[in-house]
């Protein structure tokens, strides 16, 4: 019989509702709450011990708690850890996918964890540990706990696991190569098929973030712009050495006063594209002289006198959506209110 | 804001405030006339209310 181990929140493990999300990490015995319902669902899987924590003791304590949760954990010797499933409650998912990734990084225990696709959870599993959708409020629960089940048997069966829509698990953000049964070509025409009688399927996954657009910049007349480019923009002679092609950072330049970017102090290193007509005249990738003109004429308050610059050329998504963060780390300490971004 | 020539991978990857430029190679133009059509429509961009994956054009000359 495999051990697992389940870990639940306050209120899922009967310790309380909010009054209770102050509790710090206690063991139960053997499956509680969905415990029962998922232990139900195990095949050759039983649930040991339930590890139980308050949301708030959790997000505020993380550090303790987590010590605390992991050395509980250690004790049951488990094979498996199950968390969840925490729906669309952002507290419970994070606590869960932190519990689980750490488990499963510190410990080498496999782990997994279920919750909706935009709890934030999602993203503090890292990819590391495997997440099963489910809806995004309890009601969910009856169709959410079968298929933890099925992961949980797949994950301690030792075999490779298939792609994420087969298993049932959101994906993690990164493509494995594997031999596909047809040619390209084929597969093309399969799919146009199955298009064709109604069903849209693809071999490449979405995956990218959607946010809302921010709300309107209420005066740019009197607001901080700063520019910031992917078209590989650098000083001429390129000396940081940015890639041409799959960039694994980005590089900031002080405009030092500069009023335009001008040919021959900088250029253009960006291997995607043919940069003869960019290096002729580089406001034609990050317009500092048209910028610079508007505002000397008040229709911009100022500009940022620091502009940041990668390759966004074979960047994967996760990369660019580090890049993204720490940029718009730095310009939002330094007051920027608008940003123009170009690309190529 | 995010000026480019190719909108429809833009909004793809979810790109809120797009305004498109003429091309890959330039997308604040050739000249410093083209240029500031496309900068003043970027700056009239970030401060209107859109909706997400909005792309605006650039009014030709």
């Amino acid at each position: 019989m495999v051990r697992a181990v389940h870990y639940l929140n306050q209120f899922f493990a009967g310790l309380g509702g909010e009054e209770a999300a102050g509790t710090p990490p206690i063991r139960l015995e053997g499956p509680v709450g969905p415990g029962r319902g998922l232990a139900a669902e195990l095949h050759g899987i039983e649930i040991a011990a339930t590890l139980a924590c308050g949301d708030d003791y959790f997000g505020e304590h993380e550090e303790e708690a987590l010590a605390h949760l992991l050395e509980l954990l250690d004790a049951e010797r488990p094979d498996l850890l199950v968390a969840g499933p925490a729906f669309g409650s952002g507290r419970y998912g994070f606590a869960c996918a932190r519990f689980s990734r750490t488990a499963a990084k510190r410990l080498g225990i496999p782990a997994l964890t279920a919750m909706h696709e935009e709890n934030p959870g999602v993203a503090a599993a890292e990819g590391v540990v495997l997440v099963v959708p489910t809806s995004v409020n309890v009601a969910g629960m009856r169709e959410a706990l079968p298929r933890v089940a099925r992961l949980a048997e797949a994950l301690v069966s030792g075999r490779e696991l298939g792609p994420p829509a087969e298993e049932g698990y959101l994906p993690r953000g990164f493509r494995r190569n594997e031999i596909a049964g047809k040619p390209g070509a084929e597969r093309a025409i399969d799919l146009l098929l199955a298009k064709l009688a109604g069903e849209t399927r693809s071999e490449v996954a979405g995956g990218f973030d959607r946010v809302s657009p921010p709300p309107p910049v209420p005066e740019v007349s009197r607001a901080l712009l700063a520019l910031v480019t992917e078209a590989g923009c650098v000083p001429q002679g390129n000396p940081d050495r940015l890639p041409t092609i799959r960039a694994q950072g980005w590089l900031r330049y002080q405009l030092a006063g500069a009023r335009t970017l001008a040919s021959g102090s900088y250029e253009s290193v960006h291997g995607g594209f043919d940069v003869t007509l960019a290096n002729e005249d580089p406001n034609r990738l990050v317009p500092l002289d048209t910028v610079s003109a508007l505002a000397a004429e008040g229709r911009i308050g100022r500009i940022h006198d620091v502009f940041y610059t990668t390759t966004g050329n074979g960047t994967p998504v996760a990369a660019s959506t580090q890049f993204g963060r720490e940029i718009a780390a730095e310009l939002t300490e330094a007051g920027v209110e608008a940003v123009l971004l170009s690309g190529t | 804001m995010f000026v480019t020539s190719l909108p429809t991978i833009a909004t793809m990857v979810g790109a809120n405030r797009i305004v498109r430029g003429p091309a890959i190679t330039h997308p604040f133009g050739l000249d410093e006339a083209e240029r500031r059509r496309i900068v003043e429509r970027a700056l009239e961009m970030l401060e209107t209310d859109v909706e997400p994956t909005t792309v605006w054009e650039v009014d030709t000359a």
